[in-house]
């Protein structure tokens, strides 16, 4: 884990509300694992006193590191004004990871800004797997590719949530292993119909320290209160209280 | 080389900037190197390990930041087994372990086995948490009984005693006072105020404990203010913090009378905030060729 301020190789708009930050760091991209987050923020006066933002790792491509951004407040909204050559500030690699299987046959959930992490653990998973990648959202702008889309307001895909045909997935075929990321109402939902295999959750918190120091970001678990920064992000879906959420 | 290196009751800092407790940890030494800290303070620890109160437990607003953590920490069992360890084989400054109770047993408890172990310089005794009931600001905003919990402590080591006192109460001075006259060797000030958030949009509260804990550089007036008042109540040095963020905010607190400051949301701003901060000291220091002790409460 380190601290650096990096000059932002590229900030793209990819839909009405999202952007893709790419950073080249080498010592940054040998360190990432699929799950892992970064703190960053614009190092722009107006950002001085603000926290940092935890994202999650998009992509890792040879020494470039993307990041796909929701803008929301303030702090995502200064960081989609960075130009190519302008800085942020930046630490990480942080929290855990999800465990990579072989010869799995994989459901991969995700939601909203749940979707960044799944597509970079799917790029880690080899081709002893067999994955379906099914991505949800409001609308047509908030999905990313994947093999089934959900969206809620029908602009695009299947309407609905993205847990609308688990069930029947899941009759249909037997999967090992389910990663999913996304709303807390999602992934409670998938929770409760992903009986069989065995499911990993990232899990999305409000941050302050993002390194296990401040306990802002607790959830309850069956030993208690953890840090989704540092115990998790991912945490294995039976470890978590999810009646408590 | 002037001097920043400051007087702490008991013991000389060679930096005069600790950090808050409960806002750092040894992995900030991944940033900077930690001899730029006068001390290293733990998160409070208490007898039994507590759990926290429920998420959401941060609120960031314009001028700082809300939090009702609630002490969530392993207990004094596990922190002797495990963390007293770890940070005696990680650090080569100063430790002080701040520590809290429910009841005045619970605090003598803590501190007696503490005592048994080496490596700990001293101690910060929370009274202040906002974010307990029955707890931390119970024992802080009664004079009387400050008196008693640190004239008990005080009898109980010769180490370094620090009240982390709390400015949710009408007078600090006479607080202040009464953990003096008890025995304390040293006075931290401020904890949180108490502060709330609400969204406007749904009514509901944005923390799970609607009046929780400020902090932040919307405090730094009034952590000035009662710095102020507090060192003229009393001989003993304070350590100072609330809002500073900047070697310029450091300043303005020496000026007031802080022997020391603290540095705590501004650790999740900048991560950097300590090691700038000691460098401006110096730098300042330097250029109007005075040792850090000169300026000490030397406001005019």
């Amino acid at each position: 884990m380190q601290y650096k301020i990096l000059p932002v190789e590229k900030v793209e708009k990819i839909r009405t509300n999202y952007i893709q930050i790419t950073i080249n760091d080498e010592e940054f991209a040998s360190q990432c694992s699929p799950g892992n987050f970064f703190q960053i923020k614009a190092a722009l006066a107006s950002q001085n006193r603000r926290l940092f933002k935890p994202i999650s790792v998009f992509q890792v491509e040879g020494y470039h590191i993307s990041f796909i951004i929701k803008v929301i407040g303030p702090g995502t909204r200064a960081l989609a004004s960075l130009e190519s050559g302008e800085k942020l500030m930046i630490y990480g690699p942080l929290g855990n990871s999800f465990p990579l299987v072989q010869d799995s046959n994989i459901l991969l959930v995700s939601g909203g800004t749940g979707y960044p992490p799944l597509a970079y653990l799917k790029s880690k998973l080899d081709s002893s797997n067999n994955i379906l990648f099914l991505d949800g959202g409001a609308s047509k702008d908030d999905i990313f590719p994947c093999d089934y889309a959900y969206t809620i307001d029908g602009s695009l895909g299947i309407q609905g949530m993205v847990t609308k045909d688990i069930a029947e997935f899941l009759k249909k075929e037997s999967f090992d292993c389910v990663y999913s990321c996304g709303p807390i109402s999602m992934l409670k939902t998938l929770a409760q119909i992903v009986s069989q295999a065995k499911q990993y959750v990232s899990m999305e918190a409000y941050m302050a320290c993002g390194m296990g120091v401040c306990y802002g970001c607790v959830i309850p678990t069956i030993d208690g209160y953890k840090r989704v920064c540092y115990d998790g992000p991912v945490f294995e879906a039976e470890t978590i209280l999810w009646a408590e959420l | 080389m002037n001097d920043i290196s400051t007087s702490l009751g008991k013991i000389t800092l060679k930096s005069p900037i600790l950090n808050a407790s409960g806002t750092f940890g040894t992995e900030y030494f991944n940033f900077f190197e930690q001899e730029v800290l006068g001390a290293y303070v733990t998160k409070t620890i208490t007898l039994k390990p507590k759990e926290g109160n429920p998420s959401p437990r941060l609120y960031e607003t314009e001028t700082g930041l809300l939090n009702a953590i609630g002490l969530q920490n392993p207990g004094l069992k596990s922190f002797l087994n495990n963390d007293l360890f770890e940070l005696k084989d990680c650090l080569t400054i100063p430790l002080i372990v701040s520590f809290s109770g429910a009841t005045e047993d619970e605090f003598i408890r803590v501190m007696e086995a503490l005592e048994l172990h080496s490596g700990i310089c001293g101690y910060e005794i929370n009274i202040s948490c906002p974010n307990v009931k029955n707890e931390g600001i119970a024992f802080g905003t009664d004079s009387d009984i400050v008196f008693n919990l640190v004239e008990r402590l005080a009898e109980l080591t010769e180490r370094e005693l620090i009240v982390k006192l709390s400015p949710n109460v009408a007078d600090i001075a006479l607080i202040a006072q009464a953990a003096e006259a008890g025995g304390a060797s040293a006075l931290s000030l401020i904890n949180t105020l108490y502060g709330m958030a609400i969204d406007w949009e749904t009514g509901k509260s944005r923390l799970s404990t609607p009046v929780c804990g400020y902090s932040g550089m919307g405090i730094k007036p009034v952590a000035l203010a009662l710095t102020y008042q507090t060192t003229r109540a009393v001989k003993i040095p304070v350590i100072a913090m609330g809002g500073i963020h900047s070697w310029q905010d450091a300043l303005e607190f020496f000026y007031a009378g802080a022997s020391a400051i603290a540095i705590g949301t501004a650790n999740f701003s900048n991560p950097l905030t300590i090691p700038e901060i000691h460098h401006g000291l110096q730098t300042f220091l330097k250029q109007h060729n005075l040792n850090l002790r000169d300026i000490i409460g030397k406001v005019n």
